[in-house]
């Protein structure tokens, strides 16, 4: 009976419960995808085994190439811009004394609307007929006046730019609630010692806040690879597949072609490049950067 | 305390046992396109006047959202409603094939479908010899032009492609787009336009030899019909330019149209209804043409076949005879599906029955003109085919998702049409094409 | 007031930077605000201004046609469950991982499989999940949908806790353990009241991740009478009708509820982790 309390098992009594549920939600129904990639399945019919078919095809995917290509771009995108104009905002937000309040809901905001919702408000903006490129063109600036998401060049960044307004303000909540962590009296002694406001941000705060930060990180890399909402909301991937993702390759394979097998391959590619990436942090961690 | 709680248990048991009549009913459930914003008329006309007629017999008829997906993941996992549509003879095949539709046919004979159906769209719900989907919509392409602007600048239809083309110079030159037309919100509209063109410059013969396998998709009759409409988006014929008709919805360029923004529609029968209602308080009038033969010498126009949704019953459905019946009740009672269509300016609901002149009494004579020039057309075997009603579920995506491609010139014609052939010869490899009858 | 313990300059520079900063955000939200009082036919004309004729009946209008009561309710339910069953065990999970089992390979190899499951779209598992559901009569239920919710959330929710247990000081346990606590005492005597600002953080987000979910409701929910808020937008959209206004209005609708329970909680939220237990 001892041995059923001892320390370590209670440690795994405390995780399992968290872990059952999401290995029958998750786990479970992914490996049963798992195994439906080596088949050539439509969702409803029989289920016949054709090996690893699916993945030869992947590789003269054309398509696929491209949403691999768009998924880097995307991530790039959003370790750069979206981080430093979080961090921009959330350093500024802790040396200010008034209308904290305000700014920060006012940046959070958008996070709490809905995909769709966000999707819909730009959607409208960027209108050729009622949106802000017609109220620019009659002043005079026809920069806007095809809409972003519909021109093959600008339509992946238009998106990412969509998801990006959503996001960021997610990421200054998280950077506040580290800086504020950060010991008062470090600020106060250089301070003394006459730091300017970047020097103070980049040997006090950043290296403070580096948990948070490469957890931030993480997070971005990780959460770039499954980006399906506003791809699909905002352009379905068009025109010309020049804002196709993964993600959305993926659920047109299963939904619009009842190709479940393939989709699931597609599944598995994305498997490997977690892998790779998650592998990356654990190696990370290995040298005894804390996470 | 627990007394009174157990006062108040036994209260709402017998309530209960009170309202159970009400489980006696026979509930059909019906999993409808649309929304009950758009469409209260199903209601009203269907569901109301069935419920009322048959106490022991309740049909709900409930929209739903993304109702193909929803449908499919419900029928996958064997539950679902008695009563399903779907989008077309495409979606349905896939599904019949996995075993998930009941067969209609002893129904059909019981009833008598075939007689009451047109033969075309009765055919196009026959499946291995046997009657599996109701089409629910007849349509086809043709196209609306603004007759008082026309008649202003002394514009005539065009009868061939030279003078197709000089009219639309013409348009341009006055500041307004040839056609309104718009992708948003609905990509396969690509399709209308591709199924246009290979109908009007391949002309319905060839096609017809394309979707049984006598000729390729990379003969250069479509090579041309697709390189022609590729001539003329990049032209800027539909609301101006590639990115505009990319950005376009419904409401977009239906208020192009009604406004003089654009001096023709290239749309299907279904354009009736938002016609009729954009030009209600307008000065101007519209009218409707079928679509050109797009080749220098011109031709007989023909009309497109097409399948707007289907209806079906549901394999794993308990009560298939109940939701036959209903069927049945809807399709038999003539002026009634003509009440129902006509709410839609028969854009909608209109089923392929064997309608008489007389059954159009009161309806818009443009309307009336183009049910009976369809069924007298098409009756004569002057028609074509569109690609949502006769192409097999691979080629009909790719037929427009990846138009967009060319259109964007990352692909040529010919490499797409190339792709678009593979896409048939696997279809018919694995037996999955639609019927196309005969010619 | 916790603001007042930094002492840096407060420039005007800095307020330019974040009110243009916060104007990216005001300027389209204030569009959509107006959308949703503006009557329909105006906006041919004035698409983007604020509407010459204001039209609350927009809002009524949402909610008969999106029937918002009822709506509201099941989502509620939803967001409640969800928290009950995703925080407690999310919260059990990470203390272990942060406090129990700081340096174990478990540790490691379950980070991994927490991180792989953030990961995997949805898309991918859906169909495989509605059929195991359905055989456990799941499917259609609030209790079915929240496990999936909770599970969903999970990954997220046990790293944030975690990562805030982690800077717990181990000497606190120490103590306790000392003075005769179990496990389970040091739990929730110790690291959860403690942890109460990550676990409002998480509570938040994760709240707000079931509120705006619609992919699973629209697949695992059939009855009308239980769908959650997410579809109400579909209400008015479909492919042949987009009435802005009405639009609008249920957007605003389904966004005011987390906006201000976000706007109450936000000072304590603060206030909390700035205040007591932890003197670096």
């Amino acid at each position: 009976m001892k041995f059923l309390f001892s320390s370590k098992l209670i440690a795994w009594y405390f995780i399992m419960p968290v872990f059952a549920i999401h290995l029958l939600v998750v786990a479970l129904p992914s490996l049963s995808s798992l195994a439906l990639s080596l088949t050539d399945w439509n969702g409803f019919g029989k289920i016949n085994y054709i090996g690893f078919e699916n993945f030869t095809e992947l590789f003269d995917d054309r398509v696929f190439k491209k949403a691999v290509k768009h998924n880097l771009i995307w991530t790039a995108f959003f370790l750069t811009v979206p981080i430093a104009v979080a961090m921009l905002g959330a350093y500024l937000l802790t040396g200010i004394k008034r209308f904290q309040l305000f700014y920060r809901l006012v940046f959070f905001f958008p996070y709490i609307l809905a995909s769709i919702v966000n999707a819909l408000v730009w959607k409208y903006l960027f209108h050729p007929i009622h949106g802000l490129g017609a109220w620019m063109n009659e002043r005079g600036i026809d920069f806007l006046a095809s809409s972003p998401f519909t021109t093959k060049g600008t339509s992946l960044y238009a998106v990412a730019f969509v998801d990006a307004w959503h996001f960021w303000g997610f990421l200054v909540v998280i950077y506040i609630t580290g800086m504020y962590q950060v010991d008062n009296s470090l600020y106060e002694a250089a301070d003394i010692e006459g730091a300017t406001k970047w020097q103070k941000f980049r040997f006090i705060t950043l290296p403070m806040i580096r948990p948070i930060f490469i957890f931030s990180l993480m997070i971005i890399i990780i959460w770039s690879i499954p980006a399906f909402d506003y791809v699909y909301i905002l352009t379905q991937g068009g025109p010309a597949y020049s804002s196709e993702v993964i993600a959305n390759h993926l659920y047109s394979k299963a939904f619009d072609r009842f190709e479940v097998g393939y989709a699931s391959a597609i599944g598995v590619m994305m498997f490997v490049y977690v892998f790779f990436v998650v592998g990356f942090f654990g190696l990370l961690r290995k040298i005894g950067w804390e996470i | 305390m627990t007394k009174s709680f157990k006062i108040l248990l036994s209260v709402s048991f017998s309530a209960f046992l009170f309202c159970s009549p009400v489980f006696s009913k026979t509930v059909i459930t019906w999993w409808a396109e649309g929304s009950a914003v758009r469409d209260p008329d199903v209601i009203d006309i269907i569901e109301n006047r069935f419920n009322a007629e048959h106490s022991d017999i309740e049909l709900d008829i409930v929209f739903k959202e993304e109702v193909t997906e929803t449908t499919r993941t419900a029928l996958l996992s064997g539950t679902g409603p008695d009563i399903f549509e779907s989008p077309g003879p495409s979606y349905i095949k896939m599904l019949q094939d996995a075993g998930f539709v009941q067969s209609l046919d002893k129904y059909d004979k019981q009833y008598g479908w075939k007689d009451k159906l047109l033969p075309w769209a009765y055919n196009s719900g026959m499946f291995d010899g046997e009657f599996y989907a109701f089409p629910k919509n007849y349509e086809s392409m043709i196209y609306f032009y603004n007759k008082t602007l026309f008649e202003e600048n002394g514009w005539s239809l065009p009868t061939n492609l030279t003078e197709y083309e000089a009219l639309a110079e013409a348009i341009q030159a006055k500041g307004m787009y040839p056609f309104a037309y718009g992708a948003q919100g609905w990509q396969p509209t690509h399709e209308h336009l591709a199924g246009n063109y290979i109908n009007t410059v391949a002309g319905p013969d060839n096609m017809y030899k394309a979707l049984i396998g006598e000729k390729k998709w990379t003969d250069p009759e479509f090579v041309a019909s697709l390189k022609l409409l590729k001539k003329h988006m990049d032209a800027g014929y539909w609301s101006g330019s590639l990115e505009n008709y990319y950005a376009l919805g419904w409401d977009d360029f239906n208020g192009q149209f009604a406004n003089r923004d654009s001096a023709m529609m290239m749309i299907g029968s279904w354009g009736f209804n938002p016609t009729v209602s954009g030009f209600a308080d307008k000065t101007d009038e519209w009218d409707w043409a079928p679509l050109p033969m797009l080749t220098p010498e011109g031709g007989t126009p023909n009309y497109q076949l097409a399948i707007g949704s289907t209806i079906s019953i549901n394999a794993a459905s308990e009560n298939a005879d109940t939701a036959a019946y209903i069927l049945d009740w809807v399709i038999s009672n003539r002026e009634q599906v003509l009440e129902l269509t006509g709410r839609f300016n028969f854009g909608a609901w209109l089923l392929p029955l064997k309608y008489q002149e007389a059954d159009f009494g009161d309806v818009d004579p443009r309307i009336k003109r183009f049910l009976m020039d369809f069924a007298k057309t098409t009756g004569e075997g002057n028609y074509g085919y569109t690609t949502w009603s006769f192409f097999a579920a691979d080629p009909g995506v790719h037929i427009w998702k990846d138009m967009e491609v060319v259109w964007a010139n990352d692909i040529t014609v010919e490499e797409f049409l190339e792709d678009h052939q593979k896409l048939w010869d696997k279809a018919r490899k694995k037996n999955n094409t639609l019927p196309i009858g005969d010619r | 007031m916790a603001v007042a313990k930094f002492k840096r300059n407060a420039g005007i520079v800095n307020h330019i930077i974040l009110m243009t900063l916060a104007l990216t955000i005001i300027l389209p939200l204030s569009v959509l605000f107006f959308n949703s009082i503006k009557p329909q036919s105006e906006f041919a004309a004035n698409p983007l201004g604020f509407p010459s004729k204001i039209r609350f009946m927009n809002y009524y209008d949402a909610w008969v046609i999106g029937g918002y009561a009822r709506i509201f309710l099941n989502s509620s339910i939803l967001v409640v469950g969800t928290l009950i069953i995703n925080l407690t065990l999310s919260g059990m999970a990470a203390f272990s991982l942060a406090v129990l089992n700081p340096r174990g390979r478990i540790t490691v190899v379950l980070g991994i499989y927490l991180l792989v499951g953030i990961s995997i779209p949805a898309q991918m598992f859906i169909i495989p999940l509605f059929i195991l559901w359905k055989n456990l009569h799941l499917t259609n239920t609030y209790l079915g949908l929240i496990i999936i919710y909770s599970a969903l959330n999970a990954p997220f929710a046990v790293f944030l806790i975690r990562s805030y247990m982690i800077q717990l000081p181990s000497e606190l346990f120490d103590a306790a353990k000392i003075d005769g606590a179990n496990t389970f005492q040091l739990f929730y005597k110790i690291a959860v009241p403690l942890s109460w600002p990550v676990f409002l953080t998480t509570g938040l987000v994760v709240g707000l991740a079931v509120w705006n979910e619609f992919l699973f409701a629209l697949t695992f929910i059939q009855t009308e009478a239980y769908k959650p808020i997410s579809t109400i937008l579909f209400a008015f959209q479909s492919r042949f009708e987009n009435d802005y206004s009405l639009v609008s209005a249920a957007s605003i609708m389904m966004a005011a509820p987390i906006a201000i329970l976000f706007m109450l909680f936000q000072r304590k939220f603060i206030a909390g982790l700035t205040g007591g237990g932890l003197k670096g």
